[in-house]
């Protein structure tokens, strides 16, 4: 629905402006000559209040016909026909109008004399819808660069709320407490061992700590943080928890945001290999598919593990921060396949 | 502490999913003398079996684990033993003192403090708490939500049937029979416990003896004067009282 239709307030006050202008075409009328006031004034003004609604057509063509998406010579003619037709239109209106006023005999013979306002009428109606799409056109341009203003402070804010949330996941507490146990055990079973996974834990945090929501990375370098991870998750799992990867080689180069399997992998591990007695197989594949990365990743879990609440959330997070870095380029799609959890994902590869 | 005291060893179980945990509190345990080590599990089902064979004084149990998580594990288990729990989650302290632990041990803990929980066990030890299923059922799965699967042992067998899949329950002396995909199965427990903990949309207490799967129902019928049952998916036909019926009627 057009803008103004919907208030009532700026219908009022959209329509007060074509009195004036109503006002303003009676006296015009009058001057030229052939019309009392009176008559002007009946006649006219109706007739402009008519065509204030007519002109708001316009709004629909500035819409469809968005400056910036079309030619010149296609926005040229359009309009042009659009304000031929328009004014045709009313002034056959106008017509009817002079028809039906002459039936009352203050207004004999009006329309005897309305062909020789035709030219006056017909220019000022060609050049008031004109008018209105360039307000049209001024409208949309405005509103744009608010809606515009609008999104990209919410997609700040959705980057911020990612960022904090990967941070939260990266540095989940849990995950962090379990590996220092781990960790501490170790020091007296395996100096070497616990140097290591320190070391691991080190990167880990250093690496993740420095992404940022929209740091784009390529896909090697985010295997390689999500290794570092696994490594630390290894050693509390053993061999539970068995990886198989297959990356093709010409992925590696795409450009993918930071942090994004990082969740996906965590889910893989704590609602899919944690469950299970004898552990399971997380398989991660890539390709590359017409310029599209296409990651797949597979769990083995327990059908029948209790329902937990963390689980739907670190997937729905990825998918909000793909639709926000992507819109309807990138897509996420998940299955339940009860002895497995299935990830799918497709983004276009930018490379670098 | 007496001489002969001392010469009867604490038996302890070790429940923990991560090899390495298990291998933390064997080492810190060294330490102690008057403990001594039955059995180390690895996941929830084992550990209700060790329990039960070999009725242990003092558990150190995980929390998350495969199949049974640690409450469920205690729910399972009869005599209940002395409880120390070891999690990397300070969320369930609460609910680890609703089910009367002897303590709970944030991961990653020091000797020290491993020290302290042992005194704790030391010092309880022989007075045995038993705390309720609902309270051990609302701790093992957490605290408003309903009940959403039903754990029963056999032996030392543990079955876990979500409670989807029951088509009713039906009260008998001191246990309540749980019918659920053609079996029939037992639990010690009230149904007023049940009815309590599971979700009231789904189960609906028809008779006094009858707690049933809404979703079961094919129909309900009238088979004498003022007398009703409703039939099942599969035939069954089970009593409705009075009041049964003005409860199923609120919720058809």
């Amino acid at each position: 629905m057009h803008p103004i239709l919907a208030h009532r307030a700026k219908l009022a006050l959209y329509l007060a402006a074509w009195l004036a202008l109503a006002l303003l075409l009676a006296a015009l009328t009058m001057l030229a000559g052939n019309l009392s006031g009176r008559e002007a004034f009946v006649f006219v003004v109706p007739l402009m209040l008519l065509y204030a609604f007519v002109c708001l057509s316009t709004w629909y063509l500035c819409r469809a016909f968005a400056v910036e998406r079309s030619g010149l010579v296609q926005l040229f003619s359009v309009h042009v026909l659009a304000a031929l037709s328009s004014a045709g239109l009313w002034l056959f209106l106008g017509k009817m109008w002079a028809e039906t006023l002459a039936r009352f005999p203050w207004f004999n013979g009006l329309n005897a004399r309305f062909p020789q306002n035709v030219a006056l009428l017909a220019g000022a109606a060609i050049l008031l819808f004109w008018l209105m799409t360039v307000v049209h056109y001024l409208f949309i341009a405005f509103e744009n660069t608010r809606n515009i203003e609008k999104s990209l402070l919410q997609l700040q804010l959705l980057a911020r709320e990612a960022e904090l949330q990967n941070l939260k996941a990266q540095i989940h507490p849990h995950f962090l407490f379990n590996s220092l146990h781990s960790l501490s055990a170790l020091t007296t079973i395996d100096a070497i061992a616990a140097r290591e996974m320190c070391l691991r834990l080190s990167e880990f945090l250093r690496k993740s700590l420095a992404m940022k929501a929209d740091t784009r990375i390529p896909l090697a370098e985010e295997l390689k943080l999500l290794e570092n991870y696994l490594a630390i998750e290894r050693v509390r799992f053993g061999m539970r928890l068995q990886v198989e990867k297959h990356v093709d080689a010409e992925t590696e180069r795409c450009l993918v945001p930071a942090l994004l399997l990082q969740p996906l992998m965590e889910n893989a591990v704590n609602h899919g290999i944690a469950h299970l007695l004898e552990g399971g197989v997380i398989v991660l594949d890539a390709q590359k598919r017409a310029e599209r990365l296409e990651i797949v990743l597979t769990n083995s879990c327990d059908p029948d593990r209790p329902p937990s609440r963390g689980e739907g959330m670190g997937l729905q997070n990825v998918s909000k921060r793909l639709a926000t870095l992507y819109g309807s380029n990138a897509a996420i799609v998940w299955e339940d396949l009860a002895e497995y959890f299935h990830v799918k994902m497709v983004l276009p590869c930018g490379h670098v | 502490m007496s001489s002969e005291k001392s010469l009867q060893k604490i038996r302890a179980l070790v429940i923990d999913d991560e090899e390495l945990a298990r291998k933390l509190v064997r080492e810190y345990l060294a330490a102690h003398e008057e403990i001594e080590i039955v059995a180390e599990c690895t996941n929830g089902f084992e550990a209700v079996k060790a329990i039960t064979e070999l009725q242990p004084d003092l558990i150190f149990l995980d929390v998350q684990m495969p199949k049974l998580n640690g409450f469920e594990v205690l729910e399972l288990v009869e005599p209940r033993p002395a409880v120390i729990f070891t999690t990397a989650y300070d969320e369930y302290a609460l609910r680890a003192f609703a089910v009367h632990a002897v303590d709970y041990l944030l991961k990653p803990f020091s000797a020290e403090r491993f020290a302290e929980a042992l005194q704790h066990a030391q010092n309880l030890l022989g007075r045995e708490p038993v705390a309720p299923f609902t309270e051990l059922a609302t701790a093992a799965r957490g605290s408003n939500s309903p009940l959403e699967r039903i754990l029963i042992r056999v032996g030392t067998e543990v079955r876990v049937i979500p409670v989807g899949k029951i088509d009713y329950f039906e009260a008998q002396d001191d246990y309540v029979a749980i019918k659920a995909l053609g079996q029939t199965h037992l639990k010690s427990v009230a149904l007023a416990e049940l009815e309590r903990n599971l979700d009231a949309r789904r189960f609906v207490r028809i008779h006094r003896s009858y707690l049933v799967n809404l979703e079961r129902i094919a129909k309900i019928e009238l088979y004498a004067k003022d007398s009703r049952r409703v039939v099942l998916n599969d035939g069954t036909q089970l009593p409705v009282s009075r009041a049964g019926y003005s409860r199923l009627q609120a919720l058809i």
